[in-house]
């Protein structure tokens, strides 16, 4: 392998790395614009220059490959490639390059949203100078819209053309490109044609510079004024990673985490964008019993009390039997919790399914982005927790003439079909475990208000195997409790156990010994980037 | 290591006592003399020099747009935390694309330091010579945006208290 020099550190790499990632991987920094690790290289913002040694001239050092030398060829007889991303010329050109860049640079960053996080404000700090000679007038463009909610600022493009690069290789579409050139070069796209995929959003988060926005987050807040929280998008079984940013309990806006084993780079519009469909809810937020037609609150313990007298007590007749509802939209740990509700506590009694599941076409994109067909975050973390279960538990229900009913509800605003609602219609009592007003919560004669997706914490386990740690990002809304507890204390008004879970860590210790694809799991390891169910096989 | 101080031994002259009160007295009379400094506050305003640090204004453009681009940098650079601000795009068509829809200052918080008006890039906010705005309840401290650019019609031709004595005359 070539042994590689770079400043005063001796690193060997395969054949073929550019210097630029060779650097990365050893936090040696250079600084870069246009080079994204999934996109093609161009080497046109001129940002990464190198000197490298017995090179006449400097290298832009992210399509500069590093080879095996010839043996007299190597460099003081051991180095294959010696490079220096400190020396002066190397700082001047810099300079000189981020000088370029700032030409037509309007300097708007009281007004841009990139503020905070932009690389043009954090390579001009470290590398540029002070001041422009620059003495014309500035050329000035309006902004235009792009479409799929995303705007451009002209002013502040630096053409680095990572976005054109995205909609051509990631999602596809190739609805950007380069217009024009010289001083008239700008990021375009055909009046007929706008952007319209369901990646789009993803070109706000790989620009550079504050070109690129998104119409979503303009002008609602500065960056450095959020919270970051790693959580995990809850759109679809693959369980993209993101980040979520807010503030005092409301969130202004979903970006991608980079986890190469499920999202890679990037997340979906409708990940993105998700955050507003949980805020437009009708929430319910404390337990709520129907009387006359009408909803009435009630105090946590009045509602244990009244799901203990109606389902905790055998009664004579054939309807005695509890249907248990689950819900692959909920974390592993509620479901564990409720499959030990009716396994443990209803036992024989209980008949255990979840309702008919959203399902939509599964849709790949060139650059390997997968989007699944199926709409709930935790279907494979739910079979594991629970073994026997009906996917579709309506004829089962239908057969066995079940009066009885608790679930666990996904949250989804989904039109039950006229079957569904004339045997919800039919049940004598329906407890109903929720966050929102569903078409399933309208119809319960109990409710019990739930976490909703961002105040959820435990684990999901994407289609792939891999559980992933769900983090609550805002806090729980009026007398709402974890699903987890809510369905710990039913356990213990109903089956008199006596578990005193405080923290959902110690549901995860449980599953532990009792679920093997749990085996060893804890959110410590899980950490940021999850792990394989696979992985843990190998391991073992 | 320790110091050894000398006490200071009276002279016969300082036993006296009369030439030291003498002395003490003059000044006095000095005094009696002079342009006198004392205001009889509230009657009579202090004028506060340039560059007082007193109550904060929001400054406007000749057209009557705010200055703000709601950048959040005096916000930032409060050690108090008492501004806060919610941006929103601008309403108009020219100038910039960006201003505060809410601009609340908790003025029992602020500590008059004038961090704010040295961060702000577009010097909207104001350190004014405003000084007397005691008041009874803590919420008329908080005051918003249209207070802030209201003190900036008080304050913008010249000095507030000598415009208030030159009323008053």
């Amino acid at each position: 392998m070539p042994l590689l020099k770079i400043d005063d550190r001796e690193i060997e790499v395969a054949a073929g790395t550019t210097v630029l990632d060779a650097a990365l991987a050893n936090d040696i920094e250079i600084p870069h614009y246009c080079y994204h690790p999934v996109l093609e290289i161009v080497g046109s913002c001129r940002m990464c220059m190198v000197e490298i040694e017995g090179m006449p001239k400097l290298q832009v050092s992210c399509n500069t490959r590093i080879g095996n030398a010839l043996p007299d060829r190597k460099v003081d007889g051991m180095y294959d490639m010696v490079v220096s991303t400190k020396s002066d010329i190397v700082k001047r050109a810099r300079e000189n390059t981020l000088e370029f860049l700032l030409l037509n640079h309007p300097l708007d960053c009281p007004v841009c949203d990139q503020a905070g996080e932009c690389f043009l404000q954090d390579y001009s700090f470290r590398y540029g100078r002070a001041h422009s000679r620059f003495e014309d007038e500035k050329r000035v463009r309006p902004a235009e819209d792009l479409g799929a909610g995303v705007v451009i600022n002209q002013n502040r493009c630096i053409m680095c053309t990572r976005c054109v690069r995205f909609t051509r290789e990631i999602s596809g579409t190739g609805e950007l490109f380069v217009q024009q050139r010289g001083n008239s070069t700008k990021i375009s796209i055909l009046e007929d044609k706008p952007l319209d995929n369901l990646l789009a959003g993803n070109v706000t988060d790989i620009c550079p510079v504050g070109a690129l926005l998104s119409k979503d987050y303009i002008h609602r807040n500065r960056i450095w004024n959020l919270d970051r929280q790693p959580s995990v998008c809850q759109e679809c079984s693959v369980g993209c990673n993101v980040d979520i940013y807010h503030k005092n309990g409301k969130v202004f806006r979903t970006s991608a985490r980079e986890n190469l084993d499920v999202n890679g780079y990037f997340i979906c519009d409708t990940g993105r964008y998700s955050y507003h469909d949980y805020e437009a809810v009708e929430r319910v937020t404390s337990p709520m019993i129907r009387k006359d037609k009408k909803w009435q609150k009630i105090s946590w313990d009045g509602a244990f009390k009244e799901i203990f007298e109606k389902l905790g007590r055998k009664k004579e007749g054939d309807s005695n039997n509890v249907a248990g509802i689950f819900s692959p939209f909920h974390t592993s740990e509620a479901n564990f919790m409720f499959a030990r509700l009716m396994q443990n506590v209803f036992k024989e009694r209980a008949v255990i399914g979840t309702l008919p599941l959203p399902k939509e076409e599964e849709k790949k994109f060139p650059g390997g982005f997968r989007i699944s067909g199926d709409c709930s975050p935790n279907w494979r973390g739910l079979t594991e927790v629970s073994s026997y279960i009906y996917e579709d538990i309506f004829n089962e229900l239908k057969k066995q003439k079940i009066k009885l009913m608790y679930a666990l509800d996904d949250g989804v605003n989904r039109e039950l079909t006229q079957e569904w609602k004339d045997l919800l219609r039919n049940l004598d009592f329906l407890v109903v475990q929720t966050y929102a007003m569903t078409p399933l919560a309208e119809r319960a004669h109990l409710l019990l208000p739930g976490a909703a997706p961002l105040e959820r914490e435990g684990t999901l386990m994407n289609d792939s195997g891999r559980i992933q740690w769900l983090r609550p990002v805002i806090p729980l809304k009026g007398s709402s409790r974890p699903d987890w507890k809510i369905v710990m204390e039913v356990m213990n008004t109903v089956g008199k156990r006596e578990l005193d879970y405080s923290h959902v860590n110690e549901v995860l210790a449980e599953m532990n010994e009792r679920i093997p694809a749990y085996e060893g799991v804890t959110f410590f390891k899980l950490g940021e980037s999850g792990m394989s169910i696979n992985e843990e096989a190998r391991e073992s | 290591m320790a110091t050894i101080v000398k006490s200071y031994e009276p002279t016969f002259w300082d036993r006296l006592y009369i030439p030291a009160l003498v002395k003490g007295l003059m000044v006095t009379i000095r005094h009696i003399f002079k342009k006198k400094v004392t205001i009889q506050y509230p009657d009579e305003k202090h004028i506060p020099p340039e560059g007082y640090r007193g109550l904060h204004r929001l400054n406007k453009f000749d057209d009557g747009r705010i200055k703000c681009v709601a950048c959040e940098m005096c916000a930032a650079a409060c050690p108090s935390h008492c501004i806060h601000i919610v941006p929103d795009a601008s309403p108009w068509e020219e100038g910039k694309e960006r201003y505060p829809v809410r601009f609340d200052i908790d003025l029992l918080r602020c500590i008059y330091c004038g961090f704010c008006e040295m961060a702000c890039p577009e010097e909207a906010i104001e350190l004014t010579e405003i000084y007397d705005f005691a008041d009874y309840t803590r919420e008329s401290f908080l005051i918003d945006k249209d207070g802030l650019l209201e003190v900036y019609e008080m304050t913008k031709d010249e000095n507030f208290y000598l415009r208030e004595k030159e009323n008053a005359a």
